[in-house]
């Protein structure tokens, strides 16, 4: 309500000030003026996702890697694998490490040796995300039991902050995983794994993983927020609209539509009804998410039998 | 998780022994020969190709910023401000130029080697503190980041090229553009733009900062064996690199802003 009456008192001050100054001095009032038309400063509709494109192997010195970007938030992920002996209580299987990085020139609010603070928390969410969906089945890391597997280090870096970064982080984490790359390796005479290229040492040393060099990917988990403000429901925020609205919801989903997590982190009371919309646009936005993501490997593979 | 990370090793770095042999070999032709075809195709004097690879506005959040891709090497640079400066800092006339020099985990061959790079941070910031106006911008900090992508050799030259057209997208007034390129010397060869298996094996190496329109050298930095007749023909030759350079990176500038109108 205080938020309406200023808007109505600036009102006639803001017939004389240039859309941008007002942008910035009255962001909640500017932001409330466009949602009573049902339409968002970026010319969204409330319910409208960003243009989302997925670009894989990205980075050549990776086994997989993919950038994604989801407006003008920019993400890349990157995974690196190197071999580790597995513990003692999971012998056959590897494992991943996941880390999400924030470097200093994806914001201006985040400067060097003053990390970000919303990173450590992606990274934790994004791993239980990966762990907890049942996407990957870590045996398919193992390479030979109790003796050596691989340790996936899954590295995402946001490299440009524009808003809704979990969501396109684990759009690029699962895009990586998908077009992941295992290398052929084989072991040598002092007990250590090395990678062999296509055609040397095919006599010499027997090859390890011939058949492993694909994760069988089956459980494909996306997410989406959704920023809550009054009445209204704005999927995929941006960060002006993050920066004003305090209440927002996060819905993970899987490939049978289960959900695998919700997360509201504070912010004002929500009725089960709008979790529930919330739920229903991430079943419609998953679904766009997973033909997008097999567009762009079915491209893929169509460059490389050319 | 920690204990399990100690014991991790990648596989390719075992692989070892061949890759030994071969380098020696190719290390020999760059050595002798007249002219012998790198791994890359091209010859010792030509440059990996920047046409179409050099980009302002990759990070909208920025005041400025620009990608660059020179064969494997990919840079993104972001500049911020001017903007306050830190409350630390003592009262200044003239402006302040910050910069900072990243490397993602994936850059390197083996996993996280160097993610901050104080010695490349120092050396850009030498390298763009003659060119940039200061005194246009007083009490204030224009920061300058880089981020390598990925490391595919000449990686220092290439983020001070990207950071001043960064700095030109941003609107910071400058002398001019600087241009940097590097060359590694082989035996009685001078090769151009090494790539980071040459840097590897190369027995000395000369990096030139230049403003081609002021003609001034900005930074020098030679390591390893030289003659005086080499270092000599080595800089022209970096500076009429760092030239062309800038020509394309002027020519991209009006392109963009002509786009923008």
């Amino acid at each position: 309500m205080a938020a309406e009456a200023q808007a109505t008192a600036v009102g006639g001050l803001a017939g004389e000030m240039e859309v941008e100054a007002y942008r910035r001095l009255f962001p909640l009032a500017f932001l409330e003026r466009h949602l009573r038309e049902s339409v968002r400063p970026d010319a969204r509709r409330p319910a409208e996702a960003r243009p989302t494109t997925v670009a894989l192997a990205a980075v050549s010195s990776a086994h997989g890697s993919a950038l994604v970007r989801l407006g003008d938030t920019a993400m890349l992920a990157s995974i690196k694998l190197e071999v580790m002996s597995p513990s003692g209580e999971a012998p056959d299987e590897g494992s991943i490490a996941v880390e999400f990085h924030m470097p200093p020139i994806c914001s201006p609010l985040v400067r060097p040796g003053r990390p970000a603070e919303v990173a450590p928390v992606i990274s934790k969410t994004l791993e239980d995300i990966l762990m907890s969906s049942g996407m990957l089945n870590l045996k398919e890391l193992c390479l030979i039991s109790g003796k050596a597997s691989w340790l996936a280090f899954l590295d995402v870096y946001c490299l440009n902050a524009d808003g809704s970064l979990f969501d396109a982080a684990l759009i690029s984490a699962v895009a990586a995983f998908t077009y992941l790359e295992i290398p052929l390796v084989s072991v040598g005479d002092d007990g250590r794994v090395f990678t062999v290229g296509g055609n040397e040492g095919k006599a010499k040393y027997e090859l390890v993983n011939r058949e492993k060099r694909k994760l069988t990917i089956t459980n494909v988990p996306f997410s989406l927020t959704c920023a809550l403000h009054k009445d209204n429901v704005l999927v995929d925020p941006t960060a002006e609209e993050e920066s004003i609205i305090e209440t927002y919801v996060t819905i993970v989903l899987d490939s049978s539509d289960q959900i695998v997590s919700i997360q509201k982190p504070g912010g004002a009371v929500t009725s089960m009804a709008t979790i529930k919309e919330c739920i229903s646009l991430a079943k419609d936005r998953r679904r766009k998410l997973r033909e997008i993501l097999m567009d762009s490997v079915e491209a893929m593979e169509v460059e490389q039998t050319d | 998780m920690s204990a399990a990370t100690a014991g991790t090793y990648s596989p390719a770095a075992a692989a070892g022994e061949k890759r030994r042999e071969r380098k020696e070999e190719l290390r020999r032709h760059l050595a002798e020969d007249a002219d012998w075809p790198r791994a890359d195709g091209r010859s010792f004097h030509d440059c990996r190709p920047a046409l179409q690879l050099m980009q302002t506005g990759p990070t909208t959040a920025a005041s400025g910023s620009a990608y660059a891709e020179f064969g494997k090497t990919k840079v993104i640079v972001s500049v911020f401000g001017p903007r306050e400066s830190k409350k630390a800092m003592l009262y200044s006339d003239t402006g302040r130029l910050n910069c900072n020099v990243s490397y993602t985990t994936f850059a390197t061959p083996i996993r996280g080697q160097g993610t901050d790079n104080k010695e490349y941070s120092a050396m850009l910031h030498k390298a763009l503190e003659g060119a940039v106006m200061l005194h246009t911008f007083p009490k204030t900090t224009v920061d300058v980041f880089a981020l390598v992508l990925e490391s595919g050799g000449s990686d220092l030259p290439i983020i001070i090229s990207c950071a001043s057209l960064a700095l030109a997208d941003a609107g910071i007034m400058m002398y001019d553009l600087v241009t940097s390129v590097s060359v590694s010397c082989f035996g009685k060869n001078i090769i151009i733009d090494p790539t980071s298996d040459e840097e590897a094996w190369q027995d000395g190496s000369l990096m030139v900062a230049y403003m081609p329109s002021r003609k001034e050298i900005t930074q020098l930095t030679l390591t390893g064996e030289w003659s005086d007749g080499k270092i000599t023909n080595a800089v022209e030759l970096c500076m009429d690199a760092c030239s062309k350079l800038c020509d394309i990176l002027r020519e991209h500038l009006k392109d963009a802003s002509s786009l923008a109108e």
